[in-house]
């Protein structure tokens, strides 16, 4: 059956590509991002916004009361990365990250919890990083925004389970993206040499994950944080 | 853009209809009562923190239908001595004044 699915961040990366997987399932699809999409579909709708911005965002989801008459899944996938020893971090670029990666999810999840609770498989899905369990030096901010949308999925699922919306959250692994074009090659491959399966993460291994939390079989997995290379 | 009109006959049966919508979904013996001065939150009625929530969302779902934006769960209303759930007479003169304020700020 075809779903109403809201994704952040789908201008690039793996938002971009979960989108194309889910027109391509015959799903409807509202993406948003802080610039222009050159995804072109006739069920994909494009939304140029800030994820902090709650007006936006309010706009956004007026939008999609009325033309979709609510929403099946929620998947916050924009976020920001910003590598840097702590101690050369200007507060004012860990805010940037920390509004982005936390604050953004915090906007969209109140937002579409009124259009997620007359379905009947109410999905939110993060995105978090292996860098929460790693506690990788360079991404203190990063870690510690992904950290926080962590406890943040754990007690949004006990709050919103009795809606009816299960909230989980997936740590990709090393993949390679815009997000991490800025980091060595050496650094990726000693990552990648601390997994259990030494491989780097495809897109496709980030959507499988997504495909099982969003299946209405698993009405019951919730509050959960799975990581993708056996870190946890 | 908010047009919220300030009417208290309008606001109690929006909260009245609200609780009959959440009545569907309960059990037959945790009913809400849906009189003009029900218990809302609290004894006598069975509503939990949880069936709190729905139900505010409900209201505030009914007035962004009309094109009215509110936010009942703030700070304030947690704060006050006295809940503005506690009931539906408590809970009309709080949204009341919310959209008054709201008015006012245009």
């Amino acid at each position: 059956m075809s779903r109403r699915v809201l994704i952040t961040g789908t201008t690039r990366g793996l938002g971009r590509f979960l989108a194309e997987r889910y027109l391509a399932a015959g799903d409807r699809v509202i993406g948003c991002g802080r610039s222009e999409s050159t995804l072109e579909h006739e069920r994909y709708r494009h939304h140029r916004l800030d994820v902090c911005d709650e007006k936006a965002v309010g706009e956004l989801t007026r939008e999609i009361r009325q033309r979709d008459c609510g929403l099946d899944v929620l998947i916050n996938n924009a976020g920001v990365a910003s590598m840097n020893a702590l101690a050369l971090t200007p507060p004012a670029s860990a805010r940037k990250v920390i509004d982005t990666n936390l604050f953004g999810p915090i906007v969209l999840t109140h937002a579409a919890i009124r259009l997620l609770r007359q379905s009947a498989a109410a999905r939110i899905v993060n995105i978090s990083t292996i860098a929460v369990p790693l506690r990788l030096q360079g991404e203190a901010i990063y870690a510690a925004s992904k950290s926080a949308l962590e406890t943040y999925t754990r007690i949004a699922a006990r709050e919103l389970g009795p809606l009816g919306i299960t909230v989980n959250a997936l740590g990709p692994s090393v993949v390679r993206t815009k997000l991490t074009a800025g980091v060595p090659e050496e650094k990726l491959q000693r990552l990648v040499d601390q997994q259990a399966v030494p491989r780097l993460a495809t897109a496709e291994d980030v959507a499988n994950v997504i495909d099982f939390f969003l299946r209405p079989e698993s009405g019951l997995v919730t509050g959960q944080v799975v990581y993708l290379g056996g870190f946890g | 853009m908010n047009s919220c009109p300030v009417d208290r006959v309008a606001i109690e049966q929006t909260i009245v209809r609200a609780l009959e919508g959440a009545n569907a979904s309960r059990e037959p013996d945790a009913q809400l009562d849906t009189s003009a001065d029900a218990a809302i939150f609290g004894a006598p009625s069975p509503l939990d923190s949880l069936g709190l929530v729905a139900l505010l969302i409900d209201i505030e779902d009914a007035f962004a239908a009309q094109g009215c934006t509110i936010a009942l769960s703030d700070e304030r209303a947690l704060s006050e001595r006295r809940s503005p759930f506690r009931d539906v007479p408590s809970l009309v003169a709080y949204i009341e004044r919310v959209l008054t304020e709201a008015g006012a700020q245009g």
